[in-house]
């Protein structure tokens, strides 16, 4: 019964330091805003998809390697464009409608990626390749 | 003297066996090291940081290292698992907590370990992975309702010991550049990433010092009939086995930070940790990260259904052993049913198994006080451990990893909130 007691008091006092340091941390600078982290992560996510692409038609990867990895790409970025306008700390609009233009033509590679010989997979790569850098810029100058 | 004779040339003909067993029990260790919240994890800390979560990774083995064969010394000396130990010292009553809170977090982890196994199969056949889950699930079951326990504990980790080659691809690459090693003792933590660079180092101590390593070693200690004889063999499973494992996870830090983190890849996905070994070794160099992933997955699969289906028919007093028919544990075999079953409903909706590994992390981190807390009475306990209870040193680094595991406890739910969950 001792140990039960004292187990719950553990688990109490755990909650409550848990709380007062979430409040606590939330006040200060030590996270970053909801637009960074999702443009962060979408141009991390642009690159992987390039350097997927680019490795399988340059011997690095299989392209089965290159196939399944797509299609965790592709439910990472699926959805990206309705979300970004409305996330918070989103810049001005004219900066949003940018990084969406980048954002359609890149997220067509992803969804169907060229891994056989009959497509431009090049233009695919450099289609990746420059929403990641958009992306990953719109993250740098938000945070 | 004829009998003299007899017994040297029995010892003689033992001493091979026994290397044998401590090999394998070194190479177990060392392939069950590694699973999808380890990879995970240490993917996405090179990814974001560099070297800069090395130290956790270091400080995570010590301690699983210590507790390890603390459990295992437990088990072998006073022939009971640690889960039974808890109940019988503590009561049922308080028995509840620790079990409670690993049926949570490592339902969750299962889930994400079946999710790495057909994540795995498809960057081997180009499959998609939601396609292969169901029939992944289903294999998992049957091969832990048909084999032996040697088959589960060592089969996934002899295969596992390939995660070896991670290391062979940091060399192939020529280690980090030295322009990444000041990040090792000065990790680049840019303003507001700091929620996330502690969270990650919550999540790899949660990865790292999972509970039910502590369950399923000491039960398969018991299952495989250890005794006193067998604490060296502890010894050295424990200390070399999770050091290999370790070294293992410290390369995939080191190649996500030599290969992903120039490109702003944050290693979102399994997939992408694996690029580096295609960039060290070519096509073979992906196939075998899928080859590790499959194996530590698989093993680790097996680990947290048996473990989690122990610390029930341990807690509850039922029949339990994976050596036994199932007629002859028959409700241990319904828990480990229902486990998958359930851990298969999770791992269907929940969606990326990565994202769920990460999570399952936080909350083993969350959870680890309430697990943890028994060892430290337990083994100074003369009824159980005899002469071979904690020393000094013992006890100061159990007290030590106490304080730890209470401190990520604290933080690791803000973290989780603050830093979105880790991307």
């Amino acid at each position: 019964m001792r140990h039960l007691l004292c187990a719950r008091a553990v688990s109490c006092a755990l909650l409550c330091v848990s709380l007062a340091l979430c409040l606590a941390l939330s006040g200060c600078a030590a996270t970053q805003s909801d637009f960074t982290r999702q443009t962060a992560s979408a141009g991390g996510e642009f690159a992987a998809a390039a350097l997927t692409l680019a490795g399988a038609h340059q011997g690095r990867l299989t392209f089965a390697y290159a196939r399944g990895s797509f299609v965790n790409y592709q439910s990472q970025l699926d959805g990206l464009d309705a979300q970004l306008p409305g996330l918070q700390g989103a810049p001005d609009e004219a900066s949003v409608h940018h990084l969406l233009a980048l954002y359609a033509p890149a997220m067509r590679a992803v969804e169907q990626p060229c891994l056989d010989t009959a497509c431009d997979w090049r233009a695919q790569v450099n289609a990746l390749n420059r929403a990641s850098a958009a992306f990953l810029r719109a993250a740098e100058t938000s945070a | 003297m004829s009998d003299k004779k007899e017994k040297g040339k029995e010892k003689s003909a033992k001493q091979p066996a026994k290397w044998l067993n401590i090999l394998l029990g070194v190479v177990t260790a060392t392939g069950g090291f590694l699973d999808a919240g380890t990879i995970s994890t240490s993917g996405a800390a090179g990814a974001l940081f560099g070297l800069g979560l090395i130290w956790a990774i270091v400080l995570a083995t010590l301690a699983a290292i210590l507790l390890v064969e603390m459990s295992g010394r437990l088990a072998a000396v006073s022939g009971r698992p640690y889960g039974g130990v808890i109940r019988e010292r503590f009561g049922f009553s308080f028995y509840l907590l620790p079990l409670a809170s690993e049926l949570i977090a490592e339902t969750l982890l299962l889930a994400a370990e079946i999710g790495g196994v057909a994540i795995a199969i498809s960057l081997i056949t180009g499959l998609s992975w939601r396609l292969l889950f169901p029939f992944v699930a289903l294999g998992i079951w049957i091969l832990l309702w048909r084999s032996s326990f040697s088959v589960i504990e060592n089969g996934p980790a002899i295969i596992g010991i390939i995660a070896l080659a991670t290391i062979a691809a940091v060399v192939a690459l020529g280690g980090p550049p030295p322009s990444l090693l000041p990040t090792l003792w000065h990790p680049d933590v840019q303003q507001g990433e700091w929620a996330e660079y502690l969270y990650l180092a919550a999540a790899i101590m949660g990865s790292t010092i999972s509970p039910y390593l502590l369950y399923f070693y000491s039960s398969g200690a018991v299952e495989e009939g250890w005794s006193r004889d067998d604490l060296g063999l502890n010894r050295l499973t424990a200390g070399l086995g999770m050091g290999f494992g370790s070294l293992c996870s410290i390369a995939v830090v080191v190649l996500a930070a030599v290969v992903l983190r120039p490109h702003g890849i944050q290693a979102n996905t399994l997939g992408e940790i694996g690029l580096p070994m295609g960039q060290a070794f070519g096509p073979v160099g992906g196939i075998l990260f899928a080859v590790i992933l499959f194996a530590t997955c698989l093993g680790a699969a097996f680990e947290v259904s048996l473990s989690l289906s122990y610390n029930i028919a341990q807690g509850f007093g039922w029949e339990w052993g994976e050596g036994k028919r199932p007629v002859e544990a028959a409700r241990f075999n319904v828990v480990l049913t229902a486990l998958v079953i359930v851990a298969a409903l999770i791992g269907l909706f929940a969606g990326d198994p990565l994202r769920l590994a990460v999570f399952a992390s936080t909350l083993l981190a969350l959870f680890l006080p309430f697990s943890l807390s028994p060892l430290l009475i337990i083994m100074n306990d003369r009824e159980y451990l005899g002469e071979h209870t904690n020393g000094r040193f013992a006890n100061i680094a159990t007290i030590a990893v106490l304080a730890m595991a209470f401190l990520v406890a604290v933080v690791s739910i803000p973290l989780l909130i603050l830093s979105g969950g880790g991307g």
